[in-house]
């Protein structure tokens, strides 16, 4: 017998071939489905939930969304604090650069009224915060935006440690991911716009997870993030879309239509 | 027969006073009688029936009363006393008119004198007034001397009120105020302590005992009040009210410290204070497990427990760190509000 490998044979490129073992994996009866261990919170989609592999945000992770600026890692954000309070959570948003405005996030399905608004002075403030926060473990998910921020990593190693600990979730929307030693990296890119009519909705963008501590990373989910529309309008908006664009002129009323982007 | 003390501080009734002095004022009134009225700010009516044989007659009654309340406050106060809380506050407002200028002033009316007192004394608006003038009714033993059909019929039930008070009747009994519990303790030191960081372990053992006796009856402090004595100076007073009721011993004396230390450097002393002693008391005291609204809004109870977090935050991060979304209109659709941020700190 020839240990000779067997040239003749093409090269499958690496994404196939992870693909193609997930998929055996899943033939073999391995559970792509939430961790009994870790308990997770919704993220809004549930396309995003089975992606990550545990039924959404596992508790306890600090979990980096890495998108260009306008890519939607706010939109997610805000959306994964409205899912987390609709299941009973308090929230909060650590705002640094004061760029969080009060009404897209009610109009994105926060409750303002169970939302903790917090405005450290510096990049450095706001991790130590957070941290203090993550310690009581009172807040059940928080926002650390330290986008457009200069790159601060001291302290998101003690911070990733106290979330385990207390079991609550950091999302942290930060442009460079070297610098973030987080359990969860999630990125987004655009793949379309949504738009009704003439206007401008929102856009469709491919979710990649690139890391996750307590399940398999690599999978993918495709997202509509709707700008400021509101989950009820989400659901209407959603109802609307068709598979394949469709031309305005041809509906009697206008219909989500997907743009390339 | 009952005799109701009526006491009017005019210092506290002003516009612009200062009425903190108010409370503590009916708190030292309780040991005096068990049946302490607020009626307002600057009012009070207590219960001295029977007191007569204890204390003497009731100048001497009154006196006691006015001692007490001046160890909080030394203001200028009326005192009035009769058998009912008309009698005594009417008592108290002769009283001012009679001797404006003492500090303190008593007057005893009784039922009887009553007669020979103006109308204008009755609490009647303008209107009734002018109609007992064309009446030409000036005197309450006038009013009182009508037949109460005859008042009725002119001046309605309004009318027949008045005349039971120039009659020397008032059927309002005192309501006297829960007397609010308080557990205090007091811890001297010999020699004294050297600057206000020092007090701070036996701060600490002060509040660790009182949530100690505290936890046995299931109740919790919602106030702490320090007061610190020292050598040479007046005293430092600091006051710190919790969030939610709270038996964290540890965080109270660290909080009620950053306090104590803010207030001394308002004060500006030059050298470190010499302490000779702290006072600690908690009060406002419920049972923290009877609070209903978690019942009803999960996040409500998890609030709850999330302000204690960020008082420690605001403590450790300074002010103007802490916000919440407040809409302004409420009733407005969802796209018509205007959300605006609250600072929600300290």
């Amino acid at each position: 017998m020839s240990l000779q490998a067997d040239v003749s044979r093409p090269v499958r490129p690496l994404p196939e071939l992870l693909a193609a073992l997930r998929d055996r994996g899943l033939r073999q009866g391995v559970d792509p489905g939430p961790m009994p261990l870790r308990p997770a919170l919704p993220t809004g989609h549930p396309a995003l939930d089975a992606a990550l592999g545990t039924g959404g945000w596992p508790r306890g992770a600090l979990a980096l969304i890495d998108a260009p600026a306008g890519g939607g890692a706010t939109t997610l954000a805000l959306g994964s604090l409205a899912a987390a309070q609709a299941a009973g959570g308090v929230v909060a948003y650590l705002d640094p650069a004061r760029s969080l405005d009060p009404a897209t996030a009610a109009r994105l399905g926060v409750d303002l009224t169970w939302l903790l608004v917090v405005r450290p002075a510096d990049a450095a403030e706001a991790v130590e915060m957070a941290a203090w926060l993550a310690r009581d473990g009172r807040i059940d998910a928080l926002v650390l935006d330290l986008a457009g921020l200069p790159p601060h990593s001291r302290g998101l190693d003690r911070l990733a440690g106290l979330l385990v600990r207390s079991g609550s979730l950091a999302l942290l929307l930060a442009g460079d991911p070297a610098r973030a030693g987080a359990d969860v990296r999630i990125t987004l890119r655009r793949r379309a716009w949504l738009t009704v009519g003439s206007d401008l909705v929102g856009q469709r963008v491919e979710a990649s997870v690139e890391r996750n501590r307590w399940a398999l990373a690599g999978g993918r989910a495709e997202l509509d993030l709707f700008f400021a529309e509101g989950r009820r309008v989400d659901a209407q908006l959603r109802a609307a879309a068709q598979p394949e664009p469709v031309a305005v002129e041809r509906a009697e009323r206008p219909m989500l239509r997907v743009v390339g982007a | 027969m009952t005799r109701l003390l009526a006491l009017v501080w005019p210092d506290l009734r002003a516009p612009d006073a200062d009425r903190s002095a108010f409370e503590p004022m009916l708190d030292r009134l309780d040991d005096l009688s068990p049946r302490v009225e607020a009626v307002d700010v600057g009012v009070a009516l207590v219960d001295i029936t029977g007191l007569g044989a204890l204390l003497g007659e009731e100048r001497r009654v009154a006196a006691r009363a006015v001692a007490l309340t001046r160890g909080v406050a030394s203001l200028t106060v009326r005192c009035g006393v009769g058998e009912n809380r008309w009698l005594a506050a009417l008592a108290a407002r002769l009283a001012h008119h009679e001797r404006p200028d003492a500090p303190a002033a008593l007057r005893v009316l009784e039922r009887g004198e009553l007669a020979a007192l103006p109308v204008d004394l009755l609490p009647a608006d303008a209107a009734t007034r002018q109609r007992f003038a064309l009446f030409g009714l000036t005197a309450m033993g006038q009013l009182a001397a009508l037949p109460r059909s005859a008042v009725g019929a002119q001046f309605g039930p309004v009318g027949e009120r008045l005349q039971d008070l120039a009659r020397g009747h008032d059927p309002r009994p005192l309501v006297p105020r829960q007397r609010p519990e308080r557990l205090g303790r007091r811890i001297a030191f010999d020699p004294p302590l050297d600057g206000v960081g020092a007090t701070a372990l036996a701060l600490r053992r002060a509040c660790a005992e009182l949530c100690d006796r505290l936890r046995t009856r299931h109740l919790a402090p919602g106030r702490a009040r320090l007061s610190l004595y020292l050598e040479d100076r007046a005293p430092l007073r600091v006051e710190l009210a919790f969030p939610a009721p709270a038996l964290e011993p540890d965080w109270i004396a660290r909080l009620l410290i950053g306090r104590l230390e803010a207030a001394a450097r308002n004060r500006r002393m030059e050298e470190e204070p010499r302490v000779t002693s702290i006072g600690l008391a908690f009060d406002r005291l419920s049972d923290p497990a009877s609070r209903q609204l978690p019942a009803f809004e999960a996040q409500a109870g998890r609030w709850e427990e999330l302000r204690w977090s960020l008082e420690r935050l605001s403590a450790r991060f300074g002010e103007g760190r802490l916000w919440r979304a407040v809409h302004d209109r409420p009733a407005a659709s969802l796209a018509d509000r205007r959300w605006r941020l609250m600072d929600i700190g300290p």
